[in-house]
Order: structure tokens, then C-alpha cells, then sequence
């Protein structure tokens, strides 16, 4: 990356990759004593040329290395990647299949959810024992998707025309048991942290984002909807079994670092009602219909498919040319999109040193979703 | 002028001389008076600690090294632990058995024995010197506190109280220093949050103590502890008690007001570049100042060593309640630790500023008035 020069008043700080709350990225910082002046996102610095990599394998191998994409939130990006193939093979999915889908994909929303939470309770000062209860919390999804799909992370569960397996045999009270779980430990959440006025006074008025320069600058998922646009792919265009379950797109108006959080906490309230819904109401049937191993594709087909993950809106685009491999994947990733609003919001309004792992953490960033 | 060379030749000449001709000798002699000298030596040693045996006890125990010590080690483990338990951990585990009270001396160890690294950049003596001083200064200040009525180290009569507060007022000083001296972005910003913080907390407090010195007529800090006898000054001077406890845990740097040491923003402030048991200096630091500000707090609001009244009967004064109040406070704080987040800075100069200060200073007009109505 060719770095912008320096204007004289300000000092240049390499923020990460050494730092303890950049993750693995790099950020350059302007800052004129406590204030950030401008701030350069090193995008592309953890790239690992997924897209490239999807044009090698065969449909079905793909599957993995586009996990790998972001790891809290596997579901939610294979689900993308598989509705692009099946729309593009033209492979029907069972009703079953989509519940099932969609139950996993909430899963995952909580799982990475929880993790974005964790981090920016951790990032106002807190002794990091908030972010271990999410930690500990977690362990609660992860049992249910590795008695579910035999893995607790990066599962590959979801396959052009359904999914591997259907539900293990009591699998719905276990869903029925963690739900309730979480639900006590999230009021637990709600009393201690939010509610808790020193926390209000750092994530309140923080990096503020207007309803205009959200949609402006692109902003997605829980960023544009803490700034009070009512957008979320799974009710707009409704995939999986989204259209047939009953939720709220939640909206708050302050578009601030709490606003997002509140976001965040209220989705996971939501999730855990679709979960429930899932496990009280999903239909019987197959899992999965007939797909070869290796399925050639019909040349010059384009196919594209949104979802809604954790981070927001994922689109995949697939072009075939008719061979066992896509021709080119372009992946449309939410974090590169809110990374693109992080960088401006020093422009916006006032930030200070102290509020920027606030403000990054409020994005929730992932940075191997950013780069690909 | 002489060659150079010719004059070491001649230097090494006289030592071989001196080797051969005249050490056995000495030696020799040396070795032949040891029978007397030894019990000499001896009674001397024991003349010294008999004749100086509390002076010695207050150096080596209380208030002294072993005291300081001990507290750091005790208060890291017990934080350790601690916070251990409210993350859903169980903490040290395996040095020192279950309860893991080995970790913090093989912490030490480890630290003691590691490599420091002093950067290229940096100003070599000031950096180095930095980590020592830092627990020095405040460690000064606790001499003057006193543990008993006749148990002070340094005893500066009249002027203790404005002796420890000038003492403990030098202490931002070093870290402001030490983040000059490591010459590293991070540590400058966290230096020049030091000083903003010690300008905005120090201030409120000293008023606070003069208020107290005001409602006991001295300024020694035996006679506000003897002016506590009828009642604890935490009682008529609660809003001072409660100036004095913020900004104690402001000057102790611990959270919420741990700014200039913010992990999540600036790496560790203006520690960053300190390694190995230059590290371990700043560590321990933390906790000494932490400790002496505890002490005033203790001494100023809580009564110090007089023991607390049991049925209207007062208690014998030990410098047992004067460690029995030190781990309740110490236990208060570590606590404080685990549900608030960390303030910014500009939150914590609007507290210290906006506040703190004026509420001292309404303090310090009752306190006035309080003192006009017992005078009259």
C-alpha cells in the first residue's frame, strides 16, 4: 500500500498489526494529539485470493475454502455461496432443507454476534470478563452444531440441493433447552454492561453515523440498520425459509457505537425466536435432492444470490462457462463495505484515540471477509 | 611525558611486587586476628540492632520493604484470582497448588531473569533510570504514614501531611519522563494523558486533605488520627471521603481512570517499551502508589490505627485496623475493577474538573464553617 503523505501538525501511527485490539490488519492513524484526524484502512493486507482459489476447485470443493472466509459466521457465507451454485445448476431445494438452513444460519448469527459483542464491551476498558462470558456462552451453539453437523467450526453443512444430515433425534428439545439458556444469560448482559451508565457514557454519541451517510456511503447490515434503515435481506427478498418465519428487522435511530450494539443484542433476541419457531414448526420431508459429485455446468449462466449475514449483505456472483468449475466468483463482502464507512467516519465527526477500537468494534470488522 | 604503555608496565610491576612480597603477609596477619575480631564484629552487629531495633523493624517490616513487598505480591494474587472468578476462570492454577500463590513470585522470577530491551531511540539514562524511581518516590511517601502513635518511620512532626503530599506530587513526574525517554508514539501519547490526569485528580485531593488537617487543627498526621478518637472524619467530611476515595483510585491509575495505561487504545501507555524487570518496576509501581494513597486515605478518613468501637467501648489501637481497613479498601477497589468500563480522558478531566474541584472546595467552606461554629 502506498501510504498518503503527512501533514506536518499530525503524527502518523501504524495502528496493528502489533497492536492488541487491531486484530490482524493494519490501520494507519493521523492524530493530532488525542484527536484522530484521518484514518487509512490497510485493506488488503491479510488477503488470501479466495475468489481466485474458487475458480479451481469444483463446485462442491468450494464450499470449504469460502468458509473460510469468516470464521464465526461459516453458515451464513456457505449459504451464500450455495444458493449462487444452486441457482446457477438449477438444483432445487427440499422445504425441509431451507428450515434447516435457516435454523444453522441463525445459529451462527448469535455465535458471531456474541463474538462482536464481547469485543466491544472489551474495547471500552472492561476487564475482559465480559468477552469471556460470550466465550463461555457460545460453547452452548457449538455443541448443538457439532451434534448437528459434526464439527464445531467451519462445518460445511450446507451442499448444492439441501444439506449432509437431517436433525438428530431430539435435537429440537436441545434447541428448545440452549434457547432458554441464552435467553437468561442475555438479560444477565443487558443488566450488567448495557445498562451499566459508565458504558453508556463511552459507546454513547460515538462515532456517530447519520441515516444519509449511511446509505451514502454503502453501509450494511447492523451499521446501516443502527442508523435507522429498515433494510435486511432476509425480509426484502426473502431466502431459506425466511419468507414462512415471523421476525422484526430491528432499526435504531442514533446511528452511535450503543446504537449498533443494541442492534446486535436485539438481533440475537430475534434469532432466538426464529430458532424456537424453527424447532417448533419446521416440516417433514427429505434433506436433499439427488446431486452429482461433480456437476458440469451449462455455459455462460450467470447467477447471484443475497444474504443476510451477522456482518450484513453478502452477495456472490458465479458465472460459469460451462466447465466442472465456476468461470469467476466476485464476492460482495459486507466488512469491506463497513470498512469504507470506518475510514470516513473521521471525517464526519469528532474522533478521539480512545474511541477508535470502540468505533472498529462497533463495525464489528473481519478482516479476511474484507480483503477475501 | 611518559609513554603511556611504559606507565600500565609499570603499574602491573607494582602489583606483581605488591603479590609476592608483602600480600602474604597481610593475609597471613588478616587471618591471625579473625579469633578477635570475630566476636568484635559480632557485638558490634548486636549493639547496632539492640540500640536501633525498631527503626530497623520499621525499615525491614512495616513500613518498610518487606511491607511494600508483600502488599504488591498479595494484592497482584488476589486481583489475579479475583478477576479470575468474575470472568469464569479460575486463575493461577498450577504454581503453588489450587490456590496458586507461587505465580506471582515465579512472574517475578521470570521477569528478573528475562532480557530487557532498551530501544535505539531512546534516551538511555532517563529510560533506565525511569523504572526505579517510580516505585522509589512513592515508597518515601509511606515512611511518613503513621502505623501506631509512636510508629512512624520518618517522623516530620508538624509537616507530614504537606511532606507526603509533596512527595507523592512528584511522582507523575517519572512516567511523564519514561514516556519522553522510550521515545515511542504510543508512549508519548500515554505521558501526556498522565500529566493531564495528575493535573485534574491531585488537585481536588489536596484540597480535600486540607479540609481534613483543618477539622484537626494539624498538620501531623498523628494528631488527625488523635483527632479521630470521638469520631471518624469520613462522617463529618463525607463529601471529602468520597472526593478523596475517586480520586485516590484516579492517582492509583486503576480503572475506570487507568487512561494513561488504556491496554485496548494505547498498547500500555507509556509502559510499551519497558521489558523484562524494567517491566516488573512499573508493575510494582502501580501498586505502591496504589498502597500509599490507601494509607493517607485511611489515615485521613478512617482513623488509622484507632480501633473501632464495640458497644460504645473503644477498641485497642493496633496496627492490626490499620491493615484490616487497608484490605477492605484494597478489596473494594480491585472490585471496582470488574464492572465499569474505562472512562476517556476528556470524561475523566470533566469529573476531576467539573466535579470534583468544586465539591472540594464547598468542602473546604463547610469544613470552615463547621470549625467557626465548634470555635464559637
Amino acid at each position: 500500500m502506498s501510504e498518503p503523505e503527512i501533514k506536518p501538525e499530525v503524527m502518523r501511527i501504524s495502528w496493528g498489526p502489533q497492536h492488541p485490539m487491531s486484530g490482524q490488519t493494519r490501520i494507519l492513524i493521523d492524530v493530532d494529539g488525542e484527536v484522530v484526524r484521518r484514518i487509512i484502512a490497510d485493506i488488503g493486507f491479510t488477503h488470501r485470493g479466495i475468489e481466485k482459489i474458487l475458480e479451481n476447485r469444483t463446485f462442491i470443493q468450494g464450499i470449504v475454502p469460502i468458509e473460510r472466509m469468516v470464521m464465526a459466521d461459516t453458515a451464513n457465507i456457505a449459504l451464500g455461496y450455495v444458493q449462487a451454485v444452486e441457482e446457477a445448476l438449477g438444483i432445487e431445494v427440499p422445504e425441509r432443507a431451507k428450515w434447516i438452513r435457516s435454523l444453522i444460519c441463525e445459529m451462527g448469527r448469535i455465535n458471531s454476534h456474541l463474538y462482536a459483542f464481547g469485543l466491544q464491551v472489551e474495547c471500552t476498558g472492561y476487564f475482559p470478563a465480559v468477552f469471556l462470558w460470550t466465550t463461555v456462552d457460545r460453547e452452548v451453539l457449538l455443541d448443538l452444531f457439532e451434534k448437528l453437523t459434526g464439527a464445531r467450526w467451519s462445518y460445511s453443512f450446507f451442499i448444492p440441493g439441501g444439506v449432509r444430515a437431517d436433525l438428530p433425534e431430539g435435537f429440537r428439545d436441545e434447541v428448545r433447552r440452549a434457547v432458554r439458556y441464552l435467553r437468561r444469560r442475555f438479560q444477565d448482559y443487558w443488566d450488567a454492561m448495557v445498562e451499566n451508565p459508565l458504558f453508556e457514557m463511552r459507546n454513547r454519541g460515538v462515532g456517530v453515523l447519520s441515516r444519509e451517510d449511511a446509505i451514502r456511503l454503502g453501509a450494511t447490515g447492523p451499521v446501516l440498520r443502527g442508523s435507522g434503515v429498515d433494510m435486511d435481506v432476509r425480509k426484502d427478498e426473502p431466502y431459506a425459509a425466511y419468507g414462512d418465519l415471523d421476525f422484526k428487522v430491528i432499526t435504531e435511530k442514533e446511528g452511535d457505537c450503543l446504537a449498533r450494539l443494541k442492534v446486535r443484542f436485539h438481533e440475537i433476541e430475534q434469532s432466538l425466536n426464529i430458532m424456537e419457531q424453527i424447532a417448533d414448526e419446521i416440516p417433514g420431508g427429505p434433506v436433499r435432492t439427488k446431486v452429482p459429485l461433480f456437476p458440469r455446468s451449462k455455459p455462460g449462466v450467470e447467477a447471484l444470490s443475497r444474504v443476510e449475514t451477522a456482518r450484513g449483505e453478502l452477495g456472490v456472483h458465479i458465472f460459469t462457462d460451462g466447465g466442472l468449475k465456476p468461470y469467476r466468483v466476485k464476492i460482495n463482502s459486507p466488512t469491506l463495505r463497513n470498512m469504507y464507512v470506518f475510514e470516513r467516519l473521521a471525517e464526519l465527526g469528532r474522533v478521539l484515540v480512545a474511541d477508535l477500537p470502540v468505533i472498529l468494534y462497533s463495525i464489528d470488522p473481519w478482516y479476511l471477509d474484507c480483503d477475501r | 611525558m611518559m609513554d603511556v604503555v611504559t606507565l600500565i608496565w609499570l603499574y602491573i610491576l607494582g602489583l606483581v611486587r605488591w603479590l609476592l612480597h608483602e600480600a602474604p603477609a597481610q593475609v597471613i596477619n588478616f587471618i591471625m586476628s579473625l579469633p578477635t575480631l570475630i566476636p568484635e564484629l559480632l557485638k558490634w552487629l548486636w549493639d547496632f540492632i539492640w540500640f536501633n531495633f525498631k527503626p530497623l523493624l520499621q525499615i525491614i517490616v512495616i513500613p518498610g520493604l518487606a511491607f511494600i513487598l508483600l502488599f504488591a505480591m498479595i494484592a497482584v494474587w488476589f486481583e489475579r484470582k479475583f478477576l479470575a472468578r468474575a470472568m469464569l476462570r479460575i486463575g493461577p492454577y498450577y504454581c503453588g497448588k489450587r490456590s496458586g500463590w507461587l505465580q506471582v513470585i515465579a512472574d517475578f522470577l521470570k521477569l528478573f531473569f528475562k532480557e530487557f530491551v532498551v530501544p535505539d531511540d531512546a534516551e538511555k539514562a532517563l529510560f533506565l533510570a525511569a523504572p526505579v524511581l517510580l516505585p522509589t518516590i512513592p515508597a518515601l511517601a509511606i515512611t511518613l504514614i503513621p502505623f501506631d502513635s509512636n510508629w512512624v518511620l520518618f517522623d516530620a512532626g508538624g509537616l507530614s501531611l504537606p511532606v507526603f503530599l509533596a512527595i507523592a506530587g512528584l511522582s507523575p513526574v517519572i512516567p511523564i519522563f519514561a514516556g519522553w525517554a522510550a521515545n515511542n508514539k504510543y508512549t508519548i501519547i500515554g505521558s501526556f494523558r498522565t500529566a493531564y490526569l495528575y493535573v485534574s485528580g491531585e488537585i481536588p485531593l489536596v484540597i480535600c486533605a486540607a479540609a481534613s488537617a483543618l477539622l484537626a487543627g494539624s498538620l501531623d498526621l498523628v494528631d488527625i488520627v488523635e483527632a479521630q478518637r470521638p469520631i471518624w472524619f469520613a462522617i463529618p467530611q463525607f463529601i471529602g471521603f468520597l472526593i478523596f476515595f475517586i480520586g485516590l483510585i484516579l492517582e492509583a491509575e486503576r480503572t475506570p481512570f487507568d487512561v494513561p495505561t488504556a491496554e485496548t487504545e494505547l498498547v500500555i501507555g507509556w509502559r510499551t517499551e519497558f521489558s523484562g524487570i524494567l517491566f516488573g518496576f512499573t508493575m510494582m509501581a502501580e501498586y505502591v502508589s496504589f498502597l500509599g494513597w490507601t494509607l493517607l486515605f485511611i489515615v485521613l478518613y478512617l482513623g488509622g490505627y484507632l480501633g473501632p468501637s464495640l458497644f460504645g467501648v473503644p477498641l485497642y489501637d493496633h496496627i492490626f485496623w490499620m491493615l484490616l481497613k487497608l484490605a477492605v479498601i484494597v478489596v473494594i477497589i480491585v472490585l471496582i475493577r470488574t464492572v465499569y468500563p474505562r472512562l476517556r480522558l476528556d470524561q475523566t478531566l470533566r469529573l476531576g474538573w467539573n466535579y470534583l474541584m468544586p465539591l472540594s472546595i464547598l468542602n473546604l467552606l463547610m469544613t470552615l464553617i463547621l470549625k467557626w461554629g465548634l470555635m464559637v
